[in-house]
């Protein structure tokens, strides 16, 4: 009986017995686990599926065409051939400005914005709007796309550094942590004569890092997954960042034939195992980086919804 | 933020300029996001009246009115009202079950009480939210394409199915394979939200609960579910109003010709309209798709808006 495992002190604290509050593991939770390992397994399959497709050699992918649990031989052909093309360097070189430009841009944009907008200046409400109506309404795609090219950064690695500045999202959570800062820390730097700029470089920032470092690593991951701007922009192979050269590839694997090394025949690996292996080459910074990074990767959202 | 009562008291033009001053740095500061959000985001909206233009390349402003031509044209264009309804079907399946399977997820991983393996389990779940749907898209080819392994098992209960079988041309099943997949993408993040919804409800409710005999169950249906209502109420409301984003990443990088009859969005619509179509690309027409898309965006989200303000949550605009 649950009653009988529960004391009450002289304090009025309730204590319940400890062999009730071992939660022994029964059927329900088999069946929970089970499903949720289940889906688990499911999410990742296809991940595996693509590294083995990509790490066996011909004969056995024209056999078993990807059904299989484990690679009965394995080879790397598919990765040399992929690194040698001259379309998975440009790729990477790209992606790598873009993701260290786009990143420094976007965080220089968010703090100081929402620095800014923290403070009751005159015009601040209308300020604050005007970045807010933003989010709800856009010029649209073709709008957008005759302004790039008449700022003239077409086929520019800036239209894909430029267009994304700020995510406004992003620059309320940290406007609405830069404010629930004890205001007593900037009022004594004021009386002794910092100026704004002063005080956020010396004081709002540092003790903001945690929170800066999830956002740095929200846009560092985004600018990594630059894409749509590219294929609207950038006409000239070198200057695709890694996301459309794989887009190329996969649509079409003798495009990385074209463009290699002269002389440097196609070998016996089926296009398939390079293409996989191309997303295995794309994916892999963010997988390496992913498990380690991981408290700050899923504590963003969080954040935000605790402080709305 | 605090609701403010009192009006300050009236400034005179001078005691404003000089607070003003006061805040000149702040200003400074501002001055390059205010660039950034006029150049980027208001520039292009005076684009917006090509709409109401035959674009010629003599610039927007030079290029003649026209009467609504575009607006009319539109109702006859003989692929914008499948776009039109395909962007409203998807999006209907979307909300019917992508909607509901973080919530159900959220609530499981909150029962697993080994927190090691939640982590673990959560660090998994998560992980395909942080890739494109390029590598998305290419997995899934790998998987459901003539060479894939689906085929290959398909094989095997229907011999003779041929070379050519593919799931990602099939426009019957194309819907789901977007519905499924996006679930696959984004559902472990999705939980993230309500997870940290059941946070907030306080222990000692539980604690009555199993004082009180209540099984596992029953707190769930008693303490967990209420304890997330309020958010579930506001994402539903949010994802309502997103209702006219089809999802232009995912559908772009799968769709081809032969599904385009149930796959094609209106974002993708107005993508091929305006750069993949060889003749009589039109770009004022496909800007008026564009703002017939946004305006009735923009009012969905400005109900969305006030409704989850009535539901007694903050929202920023």
């Amino acid at each position: 009986m649950a009653e009988a495992n529960v004391r009450i002190d002289k304090k009025g604290n309730v204590h319940i017995n400890k062999k009730n509050r071992i939660r022994r593991f029964g059927l329900a939770d088999f069946i929970l686990l089970f499903f949720l390992t289940l889906l688990g397994i499911l999410i990742l399959y296809p991940f595996y599926n693509t590294l083995l497709v990509s790490i066996v050699p011909n004969t056995v992918y024209l056999r078993y065409q990807g059904l299989m649990l484990w690679p009965p031989a394995i080879t790397w052909e598919a990765y040399t051939f992929t690194f040698k093309s001259a379309l998975i360097w440009y790729g990477f070189k790209n992606s790598i400005i873009i993701t260290l430009g786009g990143t420094v841009y976007n965080m220089f944009l968010t703090i100081l914005c929402a620095y800014a907008l923290t403070k009751p200046v005159p015009g601040g409400k209308f300020i604050r709007f005007a970045i807010v109506f933003t989010m709800y309404f856009s010029g649209g795609l073709i709008p957008f796309y005759l302004l790039i090219k008449n700022l003239g950064l077409m086929d520019n690695l800036l239209s894909m550094i430029l267009p994304t500045g700020i995510n406004i999202m992003y620059m309320l959570i940290i406007s609405n942590y830069f404010k629930s800062l004890p205001p007593s820390l900037e009022e004594s730097a004021k009386i002794d004569g910092a100026t704004d700029l002063r005080i956020l470089w010396s004081i709002i920032l540092p003790l903001s890092l945690p929170l800066l470092a999830t956002f740095t690593l929200y846009y560092a991951v985004e600018r990594w997954n630059e894409w749509y701007n590219a294929m609207l922009f950038v006409k000239s192979v070198e200057n695709w960042p890694l996301q459309n050269v794989l887009r190329t590839i996969i649509n079409d694997v003798n495009m990385m034939a074209t463009q290699n090394i002269p002389g440097q025949a196609k070998p016996d690996i089926q296009g398939d195992s390079i293409k996989m292996s191309s997303i295995i080459i794309t994916m892999a910074p963010i997988m390496c980086l992913y498990p380690f990074l991981q408290r700050y990767f899923l504590s963003g959202l969080t954040l935000g919804a605790v402080k709305e | 933020m605090t609701a403010q009562t009192v009006r300050p008291p009236r400034h005179s033009a001078r005691r404003t300029l000089h607070r003003m001053w006061e805040y000149r740095w702040i200003y400074l500061m501002l001055l390059p996001c205010l660039a950034y959000f006029i150049v980027f985001k208001y520039a292009p909206m005076y684009g917006i009246q090509l709409a109401f233009k035959d674009y010629k390349l003599v610039g927007i402003t030079a290029s003649p009115w026209n009467n609504f031509e575009h607006f009319k044209y539109m109702m006859s264009e003989p692929q914008f009202l499948p776009a039109l309804k395909n962007t409203l079907v998807i999006s209907f399946y979307r909300i019917l079950f992508g909607f509901p399977f973080p919530i159900l997820l959220a609530i499981m991983i909150n029962e697993v009480y080994m927190l090691r393996y939640k982590r673990l389990l959560q660090t998994i779940y998560t992980f395909p939210h942080f890739l494109t749907w390029v590598v998305m898209a290419g997995i899934m080819l790998n998987l459901l394409g003539s060479t894939g392994m689906v085929r290959k098992v398909a094989e095997v209960f229907s011999p003779g199915i041929g070379e050519n079988w593919n799931l990602l041309y099939n426009k019957a099943i194309f819907r789901s394979i977007l519905v499924v997949s996006d679930i696959w993408k984004e559902a472990g993040w999705g939980t993230i939200i309500y997870l940290a919804a059941i946070t907030g409800i306080d222990q000692s409710l539980y604690e009555a609960a199993t004082i009180d005999g209540c099984g596992r169950l029953q707190k769930i249906w008693y303490i967990t579910l209420p304890g997330m209502i309020n958010m579930i109420a506001i994402q539903f409301v949010l994802r309502v109003g997103a209702v006219m984003e089809g999802g232009f990443d995912q559908v772009f990088n799968l769709y081809k010709p032969p599904v385009y009859e149930t796959g094609d969005i209106l974002d993708t619509y107005i993508y091929r309209l305006s750069f993949v179509k060889s003749t009589g690309i039109n770009l004022g027409f496909t800007t008026a798709v564009g703002l017939f898309k946004n305006v009735i965006n923009f009012v969905l989200l400005m109900l969305a808006n006030g409704v989850t303000r009535a539901l007694g949550q903050e929202t920023v605009l």
